[in-house]
């Protein structure tokens, strides 16, 4: 038995130590979210909290167990450890009431966990209120489909929400398992073939407008790792004025109207947390040649009769209607392109369309630059089928202008 | 209890019957437990370098931001083989090398139930990991994880070689646990010492019975679901492809219900060896021996009611999530009650701290950690955060390398001077100790919080600016200090060959059987098989609980490989069994299984046709009835 003098001297302090440690690791996951962008102790939506509350429990009890526990087996081996000239130690077989309490112990602080867990269960699959912005995910390998159907938008790794109203994404997948998750937000939830999932939350009305990263969090083949997506919190006006512009299409035939569209509301760009735009470097055995300026009208014809429109939907230009690829009608309007992998400008949409499967492994967008050897197939693009750097430049040009 | 020492005429004579025959026929041939008990660990040990080289490749990725060292193809091929590897090749395996070698010498009997399925059993597994690994060869390794969901697997997404391989090596190896797990159940109940009833039997008998009986129930659904997925990647059949009616969610479902009780599988036993170890090292029985036997119990059946916690993210409906959240909470009470009996055996007792103890207490606190952090993602709408990301890495490595690589360590400490007859050093003990557990936890407990900063899983590399690169950097960290603790065990042992200390019989002074013969024990183990009357046989005199008697006389068995048939709960001797010779059968029969998987694989009919033909060729040659006379006994002799 433990006597009082002897209890001075308990291993303790090295565990106090320990979990001290482990906590000040934990204690600045709190606050800073720019250190943290992805963190899942900073809910801002209230099914965030939800499940914040329940982890609290959770580590406060786990703490207290774990605290318990591992101050018990140190007290153990060094309290009773054998030294010399110790007599031998009893040689009782047990002790049923002890036995029957540490059954019951762990059974009660269960208890603890269980009724909040099931309670939470059921709050957060109600249907999603009748107000709610419906959103419908498609998953791709290896990016996201986005539809807006109130509003008739469809876009790409980017999402807008407004502050304050419910958001019911209605989740589907393309082709292989997927999972749709904004760590800061809330919890994921998977998309599966042939079964529709739905997840709901209400981003925060309170606080200010800001861009989260939204991830894949299922294994899904080769560019798993970089399966990202984009999600803008924006005040309900501005998500008004995104929106109508997101559904209008980009102007038919005309250049100088191209040229001239400056664009709805985009989440300003000087307001950009650093984490959005990825610093990634492009592949080293990539590259485009230097002083060459595209030709955007050039770029709009050469685009309605290559291989893009096959795949590529900008709506207002009839030839492009392909649903394969990501819809491109104000692809300009976008920060990243490749699914959060690359920033969206002149440099990497051009390196993009020369060789996308260096850019990103396996997609299936082909490898479309002259003398460029596809990673995936092994063959050389021939110099006659392929696009020269003055087509790729062409293009971009007039891609930047479906603002 | 009763070790009487025979006759030397008479060992000499046992020598000549149990011995393995010398060349290249026995090692082919060979079917004594304590070989193919060795042979499990070393091949499982090769398995384990190999699964712990990928995951060392990995780490050196993941250690910056933005790395491409390794293409995505080949990193993923990498995190499926690593999981594959530990799961399959190693964990279980390394527990049926200790169940293998020291059964028989811890229940008083000469040889485990089947010797012949126990060689298939290894041949087998030995087969099906040449099998799997030869996907590496030729560049084609799985890649879709070690849970292979669909339609990710299916031929449409993944045209190569790499799950063909997965599907038929799962296949393959499922035949080896199987039959091996029907041997360890016999054993259990039939080759008992008179005497050792029960509740006097080691626990890591609880154990590896536990886990044996879950992998007769468990490896059925991996079986089906692999045949299932097999079919629709070769003939184009539908169970499910979507586009054609089948369904994602029951790969799923079939996957984990053979996937989580495979948890278990793996721990089970490991929980036995420490349950057998720490009473050694506190110089007293464990308390509690009913409550941590019924636990493993309990644990075995729960095991089967939580397999829907992989899936909460899936979006099942409310009532079924809430039941198996409430499942999985439950689960962990059992390992609770094993944890305090083991704390209040060394409370009780006079904890000795030799290296194996170490790895006891190590476990110990792992558990702990691997247990709580295993409740953390219990509750369904928490675990909707925790899913999929580096907490459940966390976890997972907390469970197997707490719950089975510390145990094994320990065991390895405590066993391998039973089998080479040599101590490992007490001294390097202690670093390879220190090096695992500093490394282990510098590099999983980082990973609960990449997870919770919300790092995916199975990611082959992340962009900067996310705060998970100095968590990321010690993870790799780490992970090479716990590589060079492996290392440097290999150091220990090899040197321990040559150089380390004769053991003795008894070296820590243990209670159990196998500690009452010599190190290494002879071919048949016991010259007189021994009559038990207690919980710790060596341990009588001290314990004062059983009275020493003169035993019945007991008949030394020596008219050819035989040992006492008892009954099932009280060990009642009932007859004497005859035990098979060498035989060349179990390697022949996996050879041919070898030949028909590749067979399938290749898609090469007429092979998987030879294949077919062999395996059923050869059956008929092994179970051709032998001439053997058959000795009459007091008790009715009986083939096993």
């Amino acid at each position: 038995m433990p006597d009082a003098h002897r209890l001075k001297r308990l291993p303790i302090p090295a565990i106090v130590r320990r979990t001290a440690a482990a906590a000040a690791l934990l204690l600045p996951l709190a606050g800073c979210t720019d250190y943290y962008p992805n963190s899942t102790l900073t809910p801002h939506s209230e099914f965030g909290r939800a499940i914040d509350h329940l982890w609290r429990i959770e580590l406060n009890l786990g703490t207290v167990v774990f605290i318990v526990v591992e101050a018990l087996l140190l007290y153990t081996l060094i309290r009773f450890r054998e030294r010399p000239g110790q007599p031998s130690p009893e040689p009782v077989h047990g002790n049923t009431t002890l036995e029957i309490l540490w059954t019951g112990i762990p059974i009660i602080v269960l208890f603890f966990i269980a009724v909040p867990t099931i309670r939470t269960i059921f709050e957060t699959q109600r249907k999603a209120p009748a107000n709610a912005l419906e959103v419908d995910v498609y998953g791709h390998q290896w990016w996201w489909e986005f539809q807006y159907p109130q509003y008739h938008v469809t876009t790409a790794n980017e999402l807008y929400l407004p502050l304050g109203r419910p958001v019911n994404f209605v989740l589907r997948s393309k082709d292989v398992l997927h999972s749709f998750w904004i760590p800061e937000l809330g919890g994921k939830r998977d998309l599966i073939t042939n079964h529709t999932n739905y997840l709901w939350f209400t981003p925060d009305s309170g606080m200010a407008p800001n861009a989260w990263n939204g991830e894949c969090a299922e294994y899904c083949g080769t560019s798993h790792g970089v399966m990202h997506f984009r999600v803008f919190t924006v005040a309900p006006s501005d998500f008004e004025q995104w929106a109508a512009h997101q559904a209008h299409p980009s102007h038919p035939d005309s250049t100088t109207a191209l040229a001239t569209d400056t664009g709805g509301y985009r989440f300003p760009a000087a307001k950009l947390p650093e984490y959005v735009i990825p610093a990634t470097p492009a592949p080293a055995n990539l590259s485009f040649a230097s002083g060459v300026a595209g030709d955007a009208a050039r770029g709009r014809k050469l685009y309605s009769s290559s291989a893009c429109i096959g795949c590529h939907m900008v709506r207002g230009n009839p030839m492009s209607v392909g649903i394969i690829g990501p819809d491109l009608t104000h692809i300009a309007s976008r920060y990243t392109i490749g699914a959060g992998r690359y920033p969206n400008d002149t440099t990497h949409l051009r390196l993009w369309i020369k060789n996308a499967r260096l850019m990103k492994p396996g997609v299936i967008m082909p490898t479309l630059g002259a003398n460029q050897v596809d990673p995936i197939t092994h063959s050389r693009v021939p110099a006659a089928a392929g696009l020269t750097d003055q087509q790729i430049a062409d293009i971009v040009a007039y891609l930047q202008q479906l603002r | 209890m009763a070790i009487t020492t025979a006759p030397t005429a008479s060992t000499d004579r046992l020598t000549t019957i149990w011995e393995t025959s010398p060349g290249l026929y026995g090692i082919l041939a060979s079917v004594d437990h304590k070989t193919i008990g060795k042979r499990y660990l070393v091949t499982a040990f090769v398995f384990f370098l190999l699964g712990g080289l990928e995951a060392a490749v990995m780490r050196w990725q993941l250690t910056r931001p933005d790395t491409h060292l390794l293409a995505p193809e080949v990193y993923n091929q990498l995190f499926t083989m690593h999981g594959v590897t530990m799961i399959f090749l190693f964990a279980s395996p390394i527990l049926s090398g200790f169940s293998n070698y020291l059964w028989p010498l811890m229940i008083g009997a000469r040889d485990m139930a089947f010797p012949r399925v126990n060689a298939l059993s290894y041949w087998t597994f030995l087969m099906s990991g040449i099998f799997l690994y030869s996907s590496v060869v030729i560049g084609q390794a799985p890649d879709g994880g070690w849970f292979a969901y669909v339609p990710m697997t299916e031929q449409a997404y993944s045209p190569g070689l790499n799950m063909d391989f997965y599907a038929l090596g799962m296949i393959f190896l499922a035949i080896s646990t199987t039959i091996g797990a029907i041997n360890f159940v016999v054993t259990f109940f039939k080759l008992r010492a008179p005497g050792m009833s029960v509740n006097r039997v080691p626990i890591i008998l609880w154990g590896t019975l536990s886990a044996s009986i879950m992998i007769v129930f468990a490896a059925p659904a991996l079986t089906a679901s692999c045949i299932l997925l097999y079919f629709d990647r070769r003939f184009g059949m539908h169970f499910f492809d979507a586009a054609n009616g089948g369904h994602p969610l029951l790969w799923q479902h079939l996957f984990w219900m053979f996937g989580h009780p495979w948890v278990y599988i793996v721990v089970l036993p490991a929980i036995g060896l420490a349950s057998d170890m720490i009473p050694t090292f506190a110089r007293r029985p464990l308390a509690g021996y009913t409550f941590v036997a019924l636990s493993t119990i309990t644990t075995a059946i729960l095991g089967f009611g939580v397999w829907v916690h992989h899936m909460f993210a899936t979006g099942l409906p409310q009532l079924a999530t809430t039941f198996f959240s409430a499942a999985s909470m439950m689960i962990t009470i059992p390992s609770g009650v094993a944890i305090l009996a083991w704390i209040a055996t060394l409370w009780y007792g006079r904890p000795v701290l030799k290296t194996p103890l170490l790895f006891m207490a190590g476990f110990i606190v792992l558990f702990v950690i691997g247990g709580l952090n295993g409740v953390m993602t219990a509750p369904v709408p928490f675990d909707w955060q925790l899913t999929d990301s580096y907490f459940i890495v966390a976890h997972i490595h907390y469970v197997l390398v707490g719950i089975n690589v510390f145990p094994v360590f320990g065991a390895f400490y405590y066993w391998l001077p039973k089998m080479t007859g040599h101590m490992l050093s007490e001294r390097l003990g202690r670093w390879v100790f220190a090096l695992m557990f500093v490394g282990g936890n510098l590099a999983f407990f980082p990973m609960h919080i990449a997870g919770m900063l919300g790092m995916p899983r199975r990611i082959y590399t992340y962009q900067a600016g996310l705060g998970w690169d100095t968590v990321n950097l010690i993870t790799t960290v780490g992970a090479y200090v716990f590589a060079v603790g492996v290392g440097l065990f290999l150091v220990d042992f090899f040197r321990s060959l040559r150089h380390g200390p004769l053991a003795g019989n008894n070296p820590w002074d243990g209670s159990t059987l196998e500690w009452s013969v010599s190190s290494p024990p002879p071919s048949y183990n016991f010259a007189v098989l021994p009559t038990v009357r207690s919980r710790y046989p060596l341990w009588e005199d001290r314990l004062g609980e059983a009275p020493r008697g003169g035993g019945a006389a007991v008949p030394v068995l020596d008219d050819g490989r035989e040992t006492f048939g008892t009954s099932a709960l009280d060990s009642d001797p009932e007859e004497v069994l005859r035990m098979p010779d060498d035989s060349l059968w179990p390697v022949l029969v996996s050879l041919a299984l070898l030949i028909l998987f590749y067979g399938l694989l290749l898609s090469l009919w007429w092979m998987a046709i030879v294949g077919v033909t062999g395996v059923m060729v050869l059956m008929v040659g092994w179970f051709w009835p032998s001439r053997i006379p058959t000795r009459e006994t007091a008790l009715s002799p009986r083939e096993p």
